[in-house]
């Protein structure tokens, strides 16, 4: 290893430190990418500082003059105008009145609620509480057993990254410059896998431990048609954006800025009834979505800034000849890395550890692949890179947000807990455990079929 | 002083909120145009969509997006790691290097203010203009280059503590 890729590692390890000093996260990847930068030119003369430093003329307008992300705050904002709404308390309360006659149906009905509403708001925190402040009182109220009203909730926060239009997804496209359409499509499957299994959880939970969930009782009529009433526009607008954008029928920022407009103006219909957005719930939702997107642009930033710095470093070069002459088992190193990520995931939120970690992990997984241009015959994972790009992107999405369920940290937890005083974090953790188990079985079951993954998106384009 | 910048964040953060509803409503606009064209081509007709209705999203994007950063400040909204801050760290240590941080945040966003200025200049002598509506890029620096000052101006405010709601 010569001297730059050593720097390249020393400025890993760094990053790694600051950010366990608390360093907001894109201030670190930037200030790794400069001081990186520095610490090359003394090593290189060649590789001069000065003219790396004008790059910052450009470079930050650069990143965000773009596009494709454009649908990052579009979507953004659109979960929140969806949340001052009250559309997640509709949506709740209309899958309820679907599936509140079995037993631990309303547990269902707020895992449905929370994929639901996930998807359209992409972030699983904000689920995660939204949700919670909605479905949890009314569990509590019918009386159903704690560790089950939290753990479901906790757990249904993380269904939302992998149906689409997720957040996640979009950056993760972006930065190995994937087709966003061809992740969504690859999303589908696993996304629907996830629900079912979630709910698989309830209605065994149920069946084995009756005392877990009170007997169903029937709603009111009156009651029940109401909800199903409220439930038809969401769930319009919602499945309109799912399945336009699963299927590819149109493009995510128009998707998104539809979306926006559609729930900006059923909002402002349902204030002609007395629910609906306010002034003060638009100008709420704008200065929330001002904090989420400005995060998630400002580390965006951060990523564009570090991978300055690992490319003239020469990192992922260094770590792909690596992996090529030690000749490790292409499994194993995938394997191993689904096993950083989720460790990784348990101090990180998910769009940053994709920001900071893929953009050096995927060009490794390329060279064990056997390059940019492998065939399935003779590829290590026995597919086409273009096609690993799309089932890893989905893996490592997957195995991102477990983190946000695992112990000691599991900000979701966090979250339900804030909500439910009464209830010991212990207690949320027994509750999630199920459901963990079952996440891991999935990350088996799409390891094991890639198929679940590629199907769909290699069906669609033909 | 605190609390000014503070109004002054969000009011601009609202002003970039404002900025994504324009570009929802061209959006709108352009989706319901081609939707029309499809309906129109039907009997003979044509309806055209925005011409540069990508450009356009690329450049009010650059300006709303950067125009999010000061208030996202003003909240504390830029994610850190806080597992080894909450749990083993000493609270003074912790309180020095949350003031460390922040000041590099003054830095960093005063440096990028300025790079950004020196690159507006040079977009304007070179007279760069957008690809397809060929509108000239360098005015859509100018909400960046404030941003990132008045960014840098509540940094600098939040750096003593005592705390304001934003």
């Amino acid at each position: 290893m010569g001297a730059l890729e050593a720097i390249g590692i020393g400025g890993l390890a760094v990053l790694f430190g600051l950010l366990a000093l608390r360093m907001p996260v894109g201030l670190a990847m930037v200030a790794v990418g400069i001081g990186g930068n520095y610490a090359l030119s003394l090593a290189a003369p060649y590789l001069r500082f000065g003219p790396y430093l004008d790059q910052f003329k450009t470079l930050l307008w650069g990143t965000v003059a773009n596009y494709d992300l454009s649908v990052v705050p579009l979507f953004v904002l659109m979960g929140y105008l969806a949340s001052e709404a009250n559309l997640s308390r509709d949506l709740f309360r209309g899958v309820n009145a679907l599936f509140g006659r079995m037993r631990g149906g309303v547990a269902m009905a707020a895992v449905g609620a929370c994929a639901g509403f996930g998807a359209v708001c992409g972030s699983s925190l904000a689920t995660a509480s939204t949700m919670g402040r909605v479905a949890l009182p009314e569990l509590r109220r019918l009386d159903y057993h704690p560790r089950l009203a939290t753990g479901s909730l906790a757990a249904g926060g993380v269904l939302g990254i992998l149906i689409p239009p997720s957040v996640a997804l979009v950056i993760y496209a972006i930065i190995v410059e994937a087709s966003i359409i061809d992740m969504f499509q690859a999303a589908v499957i696993p996304g629907a896998v996830a629900v079912l299994f979630f709910m698989a959880v309830i209605a065994l939970t149920v069946r084995l431990k009756p005392s877990m969930a009170p007997a169903a009782v029937a709603m009111e009529p009156a009651a029940r048609r109401a909800a199903l009433l409220r439930l038809i526009p969401v769930l319009t607008i919602f499945a309109a954006i799912i399945v336009g954008l699963g299927l590819g029928l149109f493009t995510p920022t128009p998707a998104a800025a539809v979306g926006v407009f559609a729930v900006l103006a059923y909002g402002l219909v349902l204030r002609a009834f007395g629910d609906g957005l306010t002034g003060a719930g638009i100008v709420r939702a704008l200065k929330d979505s001002a904090v989420t997107s400005g995060m998630i642009y400002f580390i965006l930033f951060g990523a564009e800034v570090l991978k300055g710095f690992f490319t003239r470093a020469g990192l992922p070069e260094a770590l792909a000849e690596w992996a090529s002459v030690t000749g490790m088992d292409a499994w194993l190193v995938l394997i191993a890395v689904l096993a950083l990520l989720i460790l990784l995931g348990c101090f990180m939120d998910s769009l940053s550890m994709i920001l900071v970690v893929v953009p050096f992990l995927w060009p490794t997984l390329v060279a064990i692949n056997g390059g940019d241009y492998a065939v399935a015959e003779t590829a290590a994972f026995g597919m086409a890179t273009t096609d690993l790009k799309i089932w890893f992107g989905i893996l490592a999405l997957v195995v991102v947000e477990l983190g946000l369920i695992t112990p000691p940290v599991g900000m979701n937890v966090f979250i339900i807990s804030a909500l439910a005083h009464d209830v010991p974090m212990k207690e949320i953790f027994r509750g999630v455990l199920p459901f963990f188990g079952v996440e891991i079985l999935r990350v088996a079951l799409l390891l094991a079929f890639p198929a679940l993954t590629l199907a769909l998106p290699q069906l669609l384009s033909g | 002083m605190q609390q000014a910048l503070h109004r002054a964040a969000a009011a601009w953060a609202i002003l970039g909120g404002v900025l994504l509803f324009a570009i929802v409503g061209v959006t709108v606009t352009n989706v319901a145009a081609f939707t029309l064209d499809r309906i129109a081509g039907l009997v003979g007709r044509d309806v055209t969509g925005l011409p540069g209705y990508e450009d356009f999203v690329r450049l009010a994007v650059s300006s709303a997006a950067l125009m999010l950063f000061p208030y996202c400040q003003a909240r504390r909204g830029h994610v850190a790691v806080d597992i080894l801050a909450e749990t083993v760290m000493p609270r003074r240590l912790q309180r020095v290097l949350d003031t460390l941080w922040q000041l590099l945040i003054v830095a960093l966003a005063v440096f990028l203010a300025w790079k950004m200025t020196l690159g507006m200049l040079e977009t304007y002598a070179d007279h760069a203009l957008s690809r397809v509506l060929g509108w000239p890029v360098w005015p859509f620096y100018l909400p960046g280059i404030g941003s990132l000052v008045l960014w840098a101006a509540v940094a600098l405010a939040d750096v003593r503590p005592g705390r304001v709601e934003a």
